[in-house]
């Protein structure tokens, strides 16, 4: 049975939105009034580059796609209810910034530096909510 | 060259003392702070109501833990003050207190670190905002990523990181105040439970509880007080910072050390390569190599190499964590920066029994808090 992830909600809304393909999300920034960089996530109390406080800034939607920079297999639980192994990786995000996400299964040989991600939502136990994860954007290169 | 530390006739360490580390118990940290302070005064000869100031390095314990614990040697008035900064909290307290003493404001100035495993809160965790990963602000796995890393770049094996473990676990079993006290081989290290990528549990400080205080001086108070000059340590830097936009992934924590050592050296007027001794964060056995290349101990790239030739070994070109770092030795945080600066002191009295150095003159304590802020102290000896 395939869950409809478009009847799910976000587990966190300020960060991403499931996209047009019904799969996939979108990232959720705020464009600084001043600078015009991205902020991820879009309720950080200040711009990171000039300081701007964001008040009133635009929020602006990004694939959420990015660049494989490192990854490693967690063997043991690091917070309450953890599953290992997970693979923890950090990855380049095309709307800017550096974010540690979570990769979709366990095996680290699908995995290679430099190839592109893509988030997609993944159903949480209990069919109320999604969560992110990283997949490798098939067609897609670095 | 001169500066902030050479005012007031510069700044002096003239007792140490601790209080081993060991794993999380019931004993009240005031027991702890207590035998560390007690054993700094009786070091340094000096009694309670000499004392003009204390800082209290501590992350755990909660509000006011110095005066609580400080009134038990009797309610004098000093001023006492308690200092956070995560893993730094005890380097800072020491800072603190250099900069007391060297300003005038005070000629006789304590610096303890005490803890108890605590709950390991973090501000991180309490600025309202969500992340993709629930382990985005978890040490062990920005460590491994940047192990990872720095294996690939390097074409080093994971071996050449879990050296780290078996050199500073070997130290930390020739001292006394260590929470390890056991050698361990390469294959032990490597064969421990893996925790995050290729570091392994015995490439990772424990979790524990101790004390260390550190009794300081000005020079024109090494005089008044007819203190022992030739066991006092000289304070020849002490510099601070935190971090600044990553310039390329994974160097932030690498040039926050780089900036910090570089400051430090500077102002003390020495090259890295004049140290003799080294104590520095290795939280994770990778950052010892990091570090050690950062700092300039070696040369870039150079980190593995200088550990299996054993330039870092005690009796080798400059002791990396001859203590036994935090790997060994422990890392209860508040009191962990003031560890090091009392194993400087001591080995460069030549009073490190079992595990000295030889010929030790230049010593530099280096330490990071929770990647973002970072801190350096450079020691001589006092005829330097």
């Amino acid at each position: 049975m395939t869950t409809d992830l478009r009847a799910l909600t976000p587990q966190h809304p300020v960060l991403y939105r499931l996209a047009a393909d019904g799969e996939s999300l979108d990232f959720l920034y705020a464009q600084c009034p001043a600078c015009g960089t991205l902020a991820f996530p879009a309720n950080v109390p200040g711009c990171g580059h000039c300081g701007d406080p964001l008040a009133g800034a635009a929020q602006v939607a990004q694939a959420g796609v990015g660049t494989l920079l490192e990854y490693v297999t967690l063997h043991v639980p690091l917070f309450a209810g953890m599953e290992v192994p997970r693979i923890a990786a950090d990855i380049q995000m095309q709307g800017g910034g550096i974010e540690e996400g979570v990769i979709a299964g366990t095996d680290e040989s699908v995995l290679q530096h430099g190839m592109t991600l893509r988030a997609v939502a993944a159903a949480l136990p209990g069919g109320q909510s999604f969560t992110c994860r990283f997949v490798p954007h098939t067609g897609a290169s670095a | 060259m001169s500066d902030w530390t050479d005012d007031n006739d510069g700044v002096y360490v003239v007792g140490i003392g601790m209080h081993a580390y060991q794993f999380p118990s019931e004993t009240p940290y005031t027991h702890l702070g207590l035998t560390a302070v007690r054993a700094a005064l009786k070091d340094a000869g000096l009694a309670w109501p000499q004392v003009n100031s204390a800082y209290v390095g501590t992350t755990s314990i909660g509000m006011a833990a110095g005066r609580v614990m400080l009134r038990h040697l009797g309610s004098t008035g000093l001023a006492v003050t308690q200092v956070e900064n995560a893993s730094a909290s005890g380097s800072f307290a020491f800072r603190q207190a250099c900069l007391e003493v060297a300003r005038g404001v005070s000629d006789v100035v304590l610096a303890v670190g005490v803890d108890k495993h605590g709950d390991a809160r973090r501000a991180a965790d309490k600025e309202g905002l969500q992340r993709l990963s629930e382990t985005a602000n978890v040490p062990p796995v920005k460590f491994a990523m940047m192990a990872r890393t720095y294996l690939r770049e390097r074409g080093a094996d994971a071996a050449s990181m879990a050296r780290v473990a078996v050199k500073n676990h070997c130290n930390a079993a020739l001292n006394p105040y260590a929470q390890f006290r056991k050698p361990r081989t390469l294959e032990q290290v490597m064969a421990s439970p893996r925790v995050a990528g290729d570091l392994t549990v015995q490439q990772c400080c424990p979790r524990g509880e101790g004390a260390a205080a550190v009794v300081l001086v000005s020079g024109r108070a090494l005089r008044r007080l007819g203190l022992d000059a030739k066991r006092a340590v000289r304070v020849r830097a002490s510099t601070a910072c935190s971090e600044t936009p990553e310039v390329a992934y994974g160097s932030a924590a690498v040039d926050l050390v780089r900036t910090s050592a570089r400051h430090a050296l500077e102002q003390a007027g020495i090259s890295a390569k004049q140290l003799d001794l080294l104590e520095l964060h290795d939280a994770f056995s990778v950052e010892e190599l990091l570090y050690s290349e950062a700092i300039g101990v070696c040369e870039p790239g150079e980190g593995a190499a200088y550990l299996e030739r054993g330039d870092s070994a005690i009796g080798g070109r400059c002791a990396i964590n001859a203590s036994g770092g935090l790997i060994g030795m422990g890392h209860p945080l508040g009191p962990t920066g003031l560890g090091q600066i009392a194993e400087i002191t001591r080995q460069l009295r030549g009073e490190a029994e079992g595990r000295q150095h030889r010929d030790a003159r230049w010593g530099m304590a280096h330490m990071i808090g929770l990647g973002s802020v970072a801190i350096a102290h450079v020691l001589t000896r006092n005829a330097a």
